[in-house]
């Protein structure tokens, strides 16, 4: 899903209206990100633990991302997103869905990390009781991360020193994304 | 039961065919499915299953390989091992029995409420209560997936706890790590993760389980070596709070087995063999990622339900899942299993799956039947799921079905006595011993203090620290970090359990520590037994707990048995705890192994890590209004040091940094002499005679000066020539740096020197020297001249920079 | 003398519940620890309790966000509330409580009981327990403040601290209307930065409490700091008699018994 993911929204959940079309029936990938005027304490640690992995990266900043499948429509997704997974003072989020071109951020890169199928996901656990509360039927929900990275490295070197410090291999599964 | 069966059909599950195979055939069938069984020990199985007529099923055959793996049975500890040390070999018929155990059995303390039988050990805590406390290692874990390792470690132990007698609340959590450096710049193996990624990731994951349990991690330790950079180790120890009535628990036939906490999925499957096998070609499943809200959920229903006396019995799902919970709560009795009612992440697991998954989390009791609906309710008013898993019976055997159809059916004395024990042969050469003599070096005493300072086995730990909940339950009275900056070393915690007892006019606490020293072990292992338990002893003290109450815990990690001079260093170590607990007085009422710490290196050599003995030592202090930090607290007062120094620098500190000197003494505990001086120790401190008091270990006297009076913020003088010492010792370097145990570094006010020395008669204690305003140490040498002078801020710089700029923070 | 009736909410995931509820007791509180499904049931009701604490901890894991789900829990649950703390009743909300009256729009108060204001991770990057100084404000009416020196030192534990507001706009709002309760401070008194601001938040605004003062929220623990022997420096002090943690609860005993 993620390698060919595209931008349909990007807003932030007060003046939201979800432009988005369904991916399939049911299945949605929400990303979720600090708004650019508040430090992302997050994102610098992630640089320093992919600058002592042997990167040079100039600067980093962290969205959660949330893939939701099952009996879902976007009213659904528009809850999830308002109520739960987006904070209106801090956070701003996209939708994304499947079968568009790659996402240009301004970032150089793009590197998702997710737990593999194998491995229990405990956010997605509570995530997904707490949608339940609020409403939203019984779905699968999975959790990750998006590391959106500035600085000049090769694909080669930038796995190497994911791989080194963002995510293991043995749990997790990694995309890397040139932005355009 | 008899091993003969008539009627029972024999499981019609997936089966193992054994009959016929050779040993060797049965190891490579062993490898193949991961189970860490020896040809021998599937000997065995083939044996007993030859007399019953039939083949084992592959879920019998699995809970065999997990009941008796390192990690649940620990072979070692308890098979036969023939033992020589160059002059004379003898057999041991088991190593547990005739060191831990035997020193246990002899000392034979009252206050020793349940040892070595449960989850973890019971010591009494006052009329009403009782401590349980526990130490577990997650190694192999650690080396893999280091963030999910350490947060199922924390979250094992801990449950561990929580299943003990009939539950303990949690009250404190430790954590002792040992890594490779983290800027170590070696070549690794491929795969292999680094020591610095290591080292963050398990902070993070003790911390994420630990600070969301609300238990305060206020205890532990970190050593560096870097034949840790394959196989770190990762302590985990909680200690728990029950009330006196529920250190036992029991099992009756008839009794329901109810599952509760998370739900049961694939993962963890193999954690137990996984845990006993060397790391390469391990099973990957076994790793997770842990989810401290469900343990939570979990404990404060289980806390509810104990009080209310709802269940006779309960343990918890660790290595082998529900097969080694439920084969050990109905050891002496029997169970029947239905592993359809267990409630499951994904539908499609298979019968065997559900048996030995090792999802977190989750616990096993012993419910009567009429107390059922009030215990669901209890759970189900936390959220917490439950689920009846069949019940207890009087068949002495494990009856285990899926949908009426039989998964194992197994006779519970061969699954808990049927374990063949193989000999194994250990050797030990002492070590030659030679004239000491000084190392070359140019380095001046303050340079050699300050680089001990910033060394990592002594620099500050506050980076780790700062990120653990230390004061959640608001009763940790003596803290990590301490002093006028809350940032100096603590030699122990102090815990006044009042949240959970209730009672705020009791201020009874209790303190633990650690005592760990590999280095020591490289040169002697025995000498090293015997100095961790006086280090943790040391530490106990000087925050004012009662020694002569402390209970013990001895935690093992080791390279191969197999290797029989690993084996042997091995069987010293536990014979030197044996003689130290004997000595001190103090009980060991708990422990665990972990052997096979040892992977293949850059080349293909084998890395073993230097054997490691951590001892955790537990004792109350009866008023903990009466504890002491160990920083300065005002200028004039008289410093005293207690025990005498010698020439001991094996192993030391001193030679890290100045050079090896690999035939040195190592520092040789005397537990008789030593356990008088504590005494006496005692009686002072409980008199409010000492105003501070800090343990010499790594570093010596240097380091213990520095460390005290930075953390205070006075400067001291002190005269090398005042040392109470065992031998003439004509250097100032080995006064300052020797690292003989059983020594304490005290702070007297002038008014209370005549009752303090009163107090003190016979023992070897001497004024050493002043406290001041002057920020400095300055140490005077044997010559009468000024020896060191140091600034107190270049010292602490030294002592909290280093592990922040190592790990490039 | 009648015992004010003190509920202390728990959740999933909450853990300073135990030593919040004994602190009350010790001042002459009657605590009783709910969790927030007997509330949602209808099995206990807000309205029969005199003073309502939201300790801290983490509920429901601070997966999402620190004190989201439970902030959605009392909008949902607890509409109550708001009219609880118009009627003048005891409100205090300790750090993931902080967090979940902030994120449930209950401070700072708003008109519309939208959500203004939020936490972002600390500046460090890491959870940090420290024991920092305290300026507190002594131009609000806050009632828990009643006789307290102006200058304190209480524990802090979070990893999640950072106060932030909607608009720049906002701040001047808080300090007109006396919110700003709690400000983290240098052992002198003066606003600094890290590590006496332990997580950066805006003006190193430590606590805010609604105009009318019966409603608190703070990032620091009072719980932890009711004893003499709780203080880092316990030790080294002879002239401490009590944690000032406790002063701030019996305050809040005090005023509902008039």
């Amino acid at each position: 899903m993620s390698d060919k993911t595209a931008v349909l929204a990007k807003e932030t959940p007060e003046t939201a209206a979800v432009k988005t079309a369904a991916a399939g029936p049911g299945s949605y990938l929400v990303e979720v990100c600090l708004k650019s005027d508040f430090t992302d304490a997050e994102g610098q640690s992630a640089q320093w633990l992919l600058n002592s992995a042997g990167l040079s990266a100039r600067a980093v900043r962290v969205g959660r991302l949330y893939e939701m499948r099952g009996a879902l429509n976007l009213g659904h997704v528009h809850v999830a997103v308002r109520e739960l997974l987006c904070d209106c003072v801090t956070q701003e989020f996209r939708v994304w869905h499947a079968s568009c071109a790659a996402p240009g951020n301004g970032c150089l890169w793009r590197v998702e990390v997710w737990l593999k199928p194998t491995v229990t996901d405990t956010v997605g656990e509570s995530v997904r009781d707490a949608l339940r509360d609020l409403g939203i039927p019984d779905i699968a929900v999975r959790c990750g991360l998006a590391y959106h990275i500035a600085g000049r490295c090769s694909r080669q070197q930038l796995d190497r020193a994911v791989a080194r410090s963002l995510a293991n291999p043995i749990v997790h599964r990694v995309s890397l994304h040139e932005a355009s | 039961m008899t091993a003969t069966r008539t009627a029972a059909p024999a499981p019609r599950t997936e089966t193992v065919v054994l009959g016929g195979l050779r040993p060797a055939e049965l190891q490579a069938l062993s490898a193949r499915h991961g189970w860490s069984l020896s040809a021998g020990e599937l000997c065995a199985i083939q044996s007993h299953f030859r007399g019953l007529k039939r083949e084992p099923s592959l879920a019998e055959l699995e809970t065999l390989a997990q009941t008796w793996s390192e990690h649940c049975k620990h072979k070692t500890f308890t098979s036969p091992i023939r033992f020589s040390d160059g002059r004379k070999t003898r057999l041991i018929k088991s190593l547990i029995e005739e060191t831990i155990f035997k020193a246990t059995k002899q000392l034979k303390k009252p206050w020793c409420l349940s040892v070595f039988k449960d989850n973890a050990g019971f010591v009494s805590f006052g009329s009403k209560w009782s401590l349980a406390f526990k130490v577990e290692t997650h190694n192999h874990p650690c080396a893999i997936e280091p963030y999910g390792g350490a947060e199922t470690g924390v979250g094992g132990v801990i449950r561990d706890v929580m299943g003990a007698g009939l539950g303990a609340k949690p009250v404190l959590n430790t954590d002792v790590f040992c890594f490779a450096a983290p800027d170590y710049a070696g070549p690794l193996p491929e795969g292999a993760l680094h020591p610095r990624r290591i080292l963050n990731s398990v902070v993070s994951g003790v911390r994420d389980y630990g600070n969301r349990m609300g238990i305060p991690t206020a205890a532990g330790g970190l050593w560096f070596d870097d034949a840790y950079r394959l196989n770190p180790l990762v302590f985990c120890g909680t200690v728990g709070l029950a009330p006196a009535w529920a250190v036992r628990k029991e099992v009756k036939p008839g009794d329901l087995i109810v599952a509760a906490g998370g739900r049961t999925g694939r993962d963890g499957l193999h954690g137990a063999t996984f845990s006993s096998a060397a790391l390469e070609g391990a099973q990957l499943s076994a790793v997770q990622i842990g989810h401290a809200i469900n343990e939570k959920k979990m404990l404060d229903a289980l806390l509810v339900a104990r009080d209310k006396r709802l269940y006779r019995g309960l343990t918890d799902c660790g290595a082998g899942g529900f097969s080694s919970a439920i084969g050990e709560l109905a050891a002496d009795c029997g169970a029947r299993v239905r592993l359809e009612a267990a409630l499951l992440k994904a539908s499609d697991l298979a019968p065997w799956e559900i048996w030995l998954s090792e999802s977190q989390e989750r616990m096993v009791f012993a419910v009567p039947p009429k107390n059922l609906k009030a215990f669901k309710e209890v759970f189900a008013a936390e959220s917490c799921e439950t689920a009846v898993l069949g019940e207890f019976t009087s068949s002495g055997r494990l009856q285990v079905a899926h949908a009426g159809t039989p998964v194992v059916d197994l006779d519970m004395r061969f699954l808990h006595h049927g374990l063949p024990r193989a000999e194994r042969t250990a050797v030990w050469s002492p070590a030659k011993s030679a004239p000491a003599k000084s190392p070359a070096h140019k380095k001046s005493l303050a340079q050699i203090l300050t680089e001990c300072l910033g060394h990592l086995n002594v620099c500050s730990r506050e980076w780790v620290i700062r990120q653990y909940d230390h004061e959640v339950q608001g009763g940790t009275v003596i803290k990590p970090l301490q002093g006028i900056r809350h940032d100096g070393p603590g030699d122990a915690c102090v815990i006044w359990p009042h949240a959970a007892t209730g009672d705020a006019a009791d201020f009874q606490g209790f303190a633990v520590s650690h005592g760990i020293n590999p280095n020591h072990g490289k040169l002697d292992p025995y000498r090293m037994a015997l100095a961790c338990v006086d280090e943790a002893l040391r530490n106990l003290l000087c925050v004012g707990a009662d020694v002569s109450r402390a209970a013990l815990l001895d935690n093992f990690c080791w390279g191969s048995p197999e290797d029989p001079v690993q084996l042997g260093a091995l069987v010293r170590a536990a014979e030197g705890c044996r003689d130290a607990a004997l000595g001190f007085g103090t009980p060991f009422i708990s422990g665990k192994d972990s052997l096979y710490n040892q992977t293949k290196d850059v080349g293909g050599k084998d890395l073993a890590i230097p054997g490691t003995l951590l001892i955790s030592a537990l004792a109350p202090v009866p008023d903990v209004r009466k504890a002491l930090t160990m920083d300065i607290k005002g200028p004039g007062n008289a410093l005293y040091l207690a025990g005498l120094t010698a020439e001991e620098l094996g192993g030391s500190l001193f030679h890290e940094v100045c050079g090896r000197c690999a035939s040195c003494t190592v520092p040789s505990a005397d537990p008789a002499a030593a356990l008088s001086l504590f005494k006496l120790l005692q009686a002072a401190l409980g008199k409010g005679l000492v105003l501070s008091a800090h343990d010499l270990s790594e570093g010596g006297l240097g380091v213990a000066a520095a460390e005290m009076c930075f953390t205070g913020e006075f400067g001291a003088c002190l005269d090398l020539d005042e040392l109470p010492r065992r031998a003439p010792i004509y250097s100032d370097e080995i006064l300052l740096f020797s690292e003989s145990p059983s020594r304490l570094l005290l702070e007297v006010a002038p008014d209370r020197e005549a009752a303090f020395l009163k107090t003190m008669r016979g023992a070897p204690v001497k004024r050493v020297g002043t406290t001041m305003a002057n920020p400095v140490l300055k140490v005077t040498g044997l010559d009468g001249r000024v020896a060191l002078e140091a600034q107190l801020c270049d010292l602490k710089c030294a002592w909290q920079g280093a592990l922040p700029r190592r790990l490039g923070a | 003398m009648k015992k004010p009736k003190v509920l202390v909410l728990r959740a999933a995931g909450t853990n300073c519940d135990l030593e919040t509820a004994a602190a009350f007791d010790a001042v002459g509180g009657a605590s009783e620890r709910v969790h927030i499904d007997r509330v949602r049931t209808g099995k206990t009701k807000l309205m029969d309790f005199d003073i309502l604490i939201l300790p801290g901890g983490f509920s429901y894991s601070d997966d999402v966000g620190a004190g989201r789900i439970l902030a959605n829990q009392i909008r949902l649950y607890f509409k109550e509330l708001r009219n609880f703390v118009r009627l003048g009743r005891p409100v205090l909300g300790i750090c993931n409580g902080f967090q979940a009256l902030v994120k449930a729009g209950v401070l700072p108060a708003s008109h519309g009981g939208e959500q203004t204001a939020g936490f972002t991770a600390n500046d460090s990057g890491r959870f940090e327990a420290r024991w920092v100084h305290l300026r507190l404000n002594t131009q609000s009416s806050c009632l828990f403040f009643k006789g307290l020196p102006e200058m304190i030192e209480l524990p802090v534990a979070h990893g999640e601290g950072k106060l932030v507001l909607k608009s720049p706009r906002q701040l001047e709002d808080l300090k007109k209307n006396k919110s700003i309760a709690m400000q983290y401070v240098s052992d002198d008194g003066k606003l600094a930065g890290y590590p006496a601001n332990p997580n950066g938040s805006i003006f190193n605004i430590a606590a805010l409490t609604n105009p009318e003062g019966n409603c608190l929220g703070m990032m620091p623990h009072p719980e932890r700091y009711t004893t003499r022997f709780q203080h880092p420096n316990w030790t080294r002090q002879t002239f401490v008699k009590e944690g000032v943690g406790l002063e701030m609860f019996r305050n809040a005993v005090e005023y509902c018994r008039g």
